[in-house]
């Protein structure tokens, strides 16, 4: 084998590095990543929380009823606690700084006081699912648990799952009042713009308290 | 020279696997990019239809006759023969809660606590439910002159703003002014009268109800986005007055929605598939490049080879 015949083995074989290199890539990036996992696993298995459950009594509502402390929705194996979410310098509710649990709009009534509360949490970081990932799975009876700070817990069940883009978004129909005690879940959804980071669209859960 | 061949053949089946494997990995780049537009298209078809909370209305009956002994008082649907409800034994000054039922059209029936359901009702009137819509039917008037007045109920106030409204139930007083903090909201308003919703600043003020005898007062706190009515009662010992929390919001209502996303499952996550295609393109290019010169060098040195030999 002469010399040149050895530069041109090599950069044969260097390509075909390159090229089996691509095909690894194209294959980990796109062969199954592009799909979301189905929504399964852990969901069957999750126990409801055992605390007492507080029914309402709109006519005899205690004179205070404690912050929100955590949220479990069992069939989406969702348990968070929730933080305090406060306004925007834009007007809009303030998002939690991580992916990984929700948060409390601390102007909105208290989960189980007459309105509705307001709950957000993130459907995916950069990377990966975020606290409200499987959130518009979520079907029209599913409960949803509200811990309180004094322990108490409250017994929300979905009566709609909505998907609204933001540029319309019901802002009166989410956040204005209602006559009975509810609960709004809210996440991302729809198609993501690449261009501004932003999915397009909201997915807005209503719940009305178990009575 | 054998194994340069050799070494030709290992590159060419090296070249159609990887041909081979690049084939599959785009067509499936782009089967799962359409199956999870597919997927986020009936997603939102599915949560596209109707408004929230579809087709909930709510539905509060209060009994504000003083001299009219308890009543049970049912709600009938007329679609639903056997939707109905009833609460027992409801006497002067009780509020029920919102029942939610479906709109559409009821009638509210009164008979004297105990009574027979199918008895003849001492009261009746019909009204009329719009989903999405609150409404309270109140029984007000003397016993001799008793009826039904229903009331839509407001689920919306200005920015920053409560809205409060006066029942007046009291017989004892004929008249009585109602003031919340320094400002009048119901001026010598007359028995089994009802003000419209007005707007007023939120904050803990104390409610005073004036008439010609006795004062009463209350500690009220309005919240904003909140809806109240205030109804004064003929009490064991003069004016009485029950805050009723008609609807409650957010107090300061957020704009529209929220940014709760970074695309990290998105489903053009990856982006796409064209850089990795150039490089597997390169790839092969180089090595076809490399597996040509490679066979010209050897075809060069075969005929050198054979050349002199085939001279005569």
């Amino acid at each position: 084998m002469t010399v040149r015949e050895r530069w041109w083995a090599a950069i044969a074989c260097a390509g075909l590095a390159v090229a089996l290199a691509g095909t690894c890539g194209l294959l980990t990036r796109h062969g199954t990543s592009g799909l979301r996992p189905a929504p399964a696993a852990q969901v069957a298995a999750f126990p409801a929380p055992t605390g007492p459950i507080v029914a309402a009594a709109p006519t005899a509502r205690p004179a205070a009823i404690a912050a929100p402390a955590a949220l479990t929705i069992p069939e989406l194996g969702v348990s968070t606690r929730l933080i305090t979410l406060g306004l925007t310098a834009q007007g809009t509710v303030q998002v939690p700084p991580t992916t990984s649990v929700a948060g409390w709009y601390t102007r909105s009534p208290r989960p189980g006081a007459v309105g509705p509360a307001i709950i957000l949490g993130h459907i995916d970081s950069d990377h990966g699912p975020g606290v409200f990932f499987r959130l518009a799975g979520l079907r029209s009876g599913d409960p949803i648990y509200i811990r309180r700070s004094d322990g108490s817990t409250v017994e929300f069940e979905v009566t709609a799952v909505q998907s609204y883009l933001k540029a319309r978004f019901p802002t009166e129909a989410v956040y204005g009042p209602t006559p009975d005690a509810e609960l709004r879940l809210i996440t991302c959804g729809g198609a993501f713009d690449a261009a501004t980071s932003h999915y397009l669209s909201n997915i807005v859960v209503y719940a009305t308290e178990v009575s | 020279m054998k194994h340069l061949r050799n070494i030709g053949r290992v590159a060419l089946l090296l070249v159609a696997a990887v041909l081979l494997l690049a084939t599959p990995a785009v067509s499936a780049a782009a089967a799962s990019g359409g199956a999870a537009s597919g997927g986020a298209a009936s997603g939102g078809a599915a949560a596209g239809a109707g408004t929230a909370g579809a087709g909930t209305a709510w539905v509060r009956l209060a009994h504000l006759s003083p001299n009219t002994p308890a009543v049970d008082v049912y709600l009938y649907s007329y679609g639903n023969p056997d939707a109905r409800m009833v609460l027992h034994h409801v006497g002067y000054g009780d509020v029920s809660p919102y029942l939610a039922v479906a709109g559409g059209d009821y009638s509210v029936a009164m008979r004297g606590a105990g009574a027979s359901p199918t008895s003849p009702p001492v009261l009746s009137a019909s009204l009329k439910v719009a989903a999405g819509s609150a409404y309270t039917a109140l029984a007000v008037g003397p016993r001799a002159g008793l009826r039904i007045r229903v009331f839509r109920d407001d689920l919306s106030t200005p920015s920053g703003r409560a809205l409060v409204r006066v029942v007046q139930a009291s017989m004892k007083h004929p008249q009585v002014t109602v003031s919340w903090g320094g400002k009048v909201i119901a001026s010598r308003l007359s028995f089994a009268s009802v003000t419209s919703y007005q707007a007023v600043s939120p904050g803990a003020e104390s409610v005073t109800a004036t008439a010609g005898a006795g004062d009463a007062k209350s500690a009220v706190t309005l919240t904003a986005g909140s809806i109240h009515t205030l109804v004064v009662l003929d009490g064991a010992k003069g004016l009485e007055i029950d805050n009723l929390e008609d609807a409650a919001g957010s107090s300061q209502l957020p704009a529209g929605g929220v940014q709760t996303g970074f695309g990290g499952t998105a489903p053009h996550g990856p982006g796409s598939p064209l850089p990795w295609l150039e490089v597997i393109a390169g790839g092969l290019a180089l090595a076809v490049g490399g597996g040509l010169g490679l066979r010209r060098g050897g075809r060069r040195r075969a005929r050198s080879r054979h050349a002199p030999s085939s001279r005569p």
